[in-house]
């Protein structure tokens, strides 16, 4: 990938090559090229063409400060600009939102570093929320945060104290970010959210979730289009790799890399202790090592995983905490092959609780009146 | 500290720390949980049903020495009304098979079964140690994994039994969950996930009568237990099985998916039954799937698998993920080059790659999950999509490369069991191949 290769010449310019990307050597120009057009292809959707000039189409952006989403960042922001000097106008408006999980991470970044992002990329709107805003009633999508609500901040605090282990965190902190995000798409009348998942991630997510119970909510989870909240999911990365887009970072002039938080860069979270690993890490941890050697098995586990079809039974619930849309069977742990106990005795008690096969995992009984609404 | 007390009985001292849900057991308290739960999945599958003859496939190992050990048990304390017999399968691995075929022969008189041994030399001409001197070690498993399951229905039937129930523990259904996730396969990672396989005939000669291979049921009572609790099972009944390990190593794939198993169920045990639960929810999904038939229970259909121990595709000359890296790179440099000629005029040299890369495409695409059509090998008459089943394939393959005299070895092998019905057509694979 980011191995020198002097003496090979470019595949698409003829120019001396610096960077092989699957098994081609390319020069920078053609890789930024290359990671751009990849992105961009992914977002036919959304041209020009296809937005009524009075009538603004809004997306979406999550930006977690990590190399991926400030990929997809500069390369829209890079792709609007483009669409402003040859047609006049762009095919949609960009809405960028940070949440911020300095409560349960003190390594995550903050609104500090937003304001790097927002001098660099000025043409988006910005907003932010914090994860302990989940616990407030109002809608999330008003600019700036109001003033800490104490409250708030008290229950997330009950409710991450009551999770077992590091593993149970993480993923109720991601259901919460998953839904925070779309409260504010919702509330800012965005008609879809861009996720900066990359291949490599997109492959992670469907063997965690795969491990933690969750495979029958995958076609919602890996998929673009709509999704049970009610707008679309698109992952506009999902033909690139995270060794791609790191590579692409420090190309790029300036280079993103001074803007990329280091708490989501791998070597900051191998130092993490084996006995506190979560399951998302296992699977990052595997998956940065197999797309070193085998870059299309990655792809073709996400391949894979896209082809599932969502089920075709109307479900007429939502599971509590990550909202999708689960059948009486899926509800609680109880109640299937696996479950080898002839009673069931917290069937009935599981049916009230209202949580899917994989949050019954990660929330235990005595922390599910702590989960926000 | 006081010793703690077991968590069920709340008088003996806890001595096992249950690894499925880390509960603190004592000894007869383990016991009695883990039979229950075996007899729970069979009672609530309808697994067996009263007068069945049942095969136990038997290699030696916990896995089968366990089941074997739990069914009688069951089959005495529950009044099954089953008949228990073993069937072993000798691969022919020296130093591995023969060891553990004494352990199953032990087994035999402790249980009190009649037990059948079936050779992969009878069956086939071949055994495993001369097969891995003709194509190496890499991808040896694929002949295994194939012959074996072929094994098992043809002993099946020549011991007039409908019904072989495996050893198959919840840490191999969810290695094969992630195997087939990595590996691409959604057909397989649905039948996998079935408690019961059986094949489409197995309905069409119900009322003869008279099985044959191709109509044997297969199923998985120990699915959802975990292997450690299988190992301790095993010892604190003191279980007299063979520990070890096919001294053919399992392919990439295989191995990539049991190391991350065993990471799963350090950091959280009750993954191994979460990925086991997410394979079965993602059967239901996958387009063309029966499925959608309701929850868990129903049985899918099987041909012949190249499971076990398992590879993916035939012959591989050198490491399974490498085989299908390179594989997947060809259909993607095709889809793209297709693409970029149409998009930018390319320099002569990529022209001329182009086109021959595109028809690489068309005949390399990924597996669809399509339901497959069933019809018989026409050489053996196993169960098979293709006009010739894989095992005849993969023996025509064999016998062309082996040297003219050997062959002679063959007939040879073939006229002392000259019953068999593969060897004989086996017989013709070998001359038609000359």
């Amino acid at each position: 990938m980011d191995n020198p290769n002097h003496g090979q010449t470019c595949r698409r310019c003829g120019l001396a090559s610096s960077t092989i990307v699957r098994s081609e050597p390319l020069c920078q120009v053609c890789f930024v090229k290359y990671v751009s057009t990849k992105t961009v292809k992914r977002l036919e959707t959304f041209a020009v063409r296809h937005s009524e000039p009075d009538k603004e189409r809004r997306l979406l952006l999550p930006l977690s400060m990590g190399v991926s989403s400030l990929t997809l960042l500069h390369i829209l922001q890079g792709h609007l600009n483009r669409q402003i000097e040859r047609t006049g106008r762009t095919g949609f408006s960009l809405h960028v939102v940070f949440v911020d999980c300095s409560i349960i991470d003190d390594a995550a970044p903050t609104v500090v570093s937003l304001r790097t992002v927002q001098e660099r990329f000025p043409g988006p709107i910005y907003s932010t929320v914090r994860l302990e805003d989940i616990f407030k009633t109002q809608d999330h999508g008003h600019g700036e945060t109001e003033p800490n609500d104490g409250s708030a901040t008290a229950k997330l605090f009950a409710l991450f104290s009551a999770l077992p282990s590091p593993t149970s965190r993480i993923d109720v902190a991601s259901n919460i970010l998953t839904r925070l995000v779309v409260d504010v798409a919702l509330s800012s009348s965005c008609e879809a959210v861009l996720w900066g998942d990359s291949t490599t991630r997109l492959a992670e997510k469907t063997l965690s979730e795969t491990a933690k119970g969750r495979g029958f909510s995958l076609p919602w989870q890996i998929g673009d289009g709509s999704t049970p909240f009610g707008l679309a999911f698109h992952y506009p990365l999902r033909d690139l790799l995270k060794k791609e887009l790191v590579a692409h970072a420090s190309i790029v002039s300036p280079p993103l890399e001074p803007l990329v938080n280091i708490s989501s860069s791998p070597a900051h979270q191998v130092a993490v202790s084996a006995k506190n690993t979560t399951i998302d890490f296992l699977m990052k941890q595997y998956f940065e090592s197999v797309e070193e050697n085998y870059p299309s098995i990655v792809a073709n586990v996400v391949r894979t995983a896209t082809k599932l079809e969502t089920s075709t039974s109307t479900p007429e619930r939502r599971c509590r905490l990550c909202k999708m849309p689960i059948t009486e069977d899926l509800l609680g742990i109880h109640g299937w092959g696996g479950d080898e106990t002839d009673a069931v005795p917290s069937s009935g008690a599981e049916l009230g609780h209202g949580l899917c096969y994989g949050c019954t995992r990660s929330v235990p009984v005595e922390a599910i009146d702590l989960l926000p609404t | 500290m006081a010793p703690s007390p077991c968590a069920l009985c709340h008088t003996n001292r806890a001595l096992i720390l249950r690894p499925k849900n880390h509960q603190k057991l004592c000894k007869p308290c383990f016991i009695n949980t883990f039979e229950a739960e075996i007899h729970h999945i069979i009672t609530a599958n309808k697994l067996f049903h009263r007068g069945e003859r049942i095969a136990i496939g038997a290699s030696g190992g916990k896995d089968s020495t366990v089941l074997a050990s739990v069914l009688k048990t069951l089959n005495e304390r529950y009044d099954y009304g089953v008949e228990l017999v073993l069937l072993s399968i000798d691969e022919g691995i020296k130093g591995y098979r023969d060891d553990s075929l004494e352990t199953v022969k032990r087994n035999a008189q402790q249980y009190n079964m009649p037990l059948t041994i079936l050779g992969y030399s009878e069956l086939y001409g071949w055994t495993m140690d001369q097969v891995v001197e003709q194509v190496g070690k890499k991808g040896n498993c694929t002949y295994c994994g194939v012959f074996r399951r072929q094994a098992l229905d043809r002993g099946a039937a020549k011991l007039g039994v409908q019904h072989v129930v495996t050893g198959h523990n919840a840490d191999d259904v969810a290695e094969t969950v992630l195997m087939n996730l990595l590996r691409g396969d959604l057909p397989r990672l649905s039948r996998t996930t079935s408690i019961v396989t059986s094949t489409p005939s197995a309905v069409a000669n119900a009322e003869s009568g008279v099985p044959n291979h191709t109509n044997i049921k297969r199923s998985k009572p120990l699915k959802y237990a975990y292997e450690k609790e299988i190992v301790l099972y095993a010892h604190h009944k003191q279980l007299d099985y063979f520990s070890t390990e096919c001294i053919y190593s399992p392919e990439a794939f295989r191995g990539s998916a049991r190391a991350l198993i065993k990471n799963l169920e350090r950091v959280r045990p009750s993954a191994i039954l979460d990925v086991v639960k997410s394979g079965e929810d993602m059967a239901r999904l996958i387009p063309g799937s029966d499925e959608r038939c309701g929850t868990g229970g129903c049985a899918t259909n099987t041909t012949e698998e190249a499971g076990g121990c398992g590879s993916s595709q035939g012959r591989s000359t050198g490491g399974e993920m490498a085989d299908m890296e390179k594989r997947l790179q060809q259909n993607d440099n095709a889809a793209d080059h297709g693409l970029e000629v149409e998009i930018t005029t390319m320099k002569t040299p990529r022209k001329k790659n182009a086109p021959k890369k595109a028809t690489h495409a068309s005949t390399q695409v990924p597996r669809k999950a399509v339901n497959q059509t069933m019809g018989q090998c026409t050489r053996c008459g196993y169960l098979s999509s293709q006009n010739v089943c894989k095992a005849c394939t993969l023996l025509e393959g064999l016998n062309k490369s082996r040297p003219k005299a050997s062959i002679g070895q063959v007939d040879a092998e073939d006229d002392e069991t000259s019953t068999s019905h593969l060897s004989n057509t086996m017989n013709q694979v070998g001359i038609s191949g000359d």
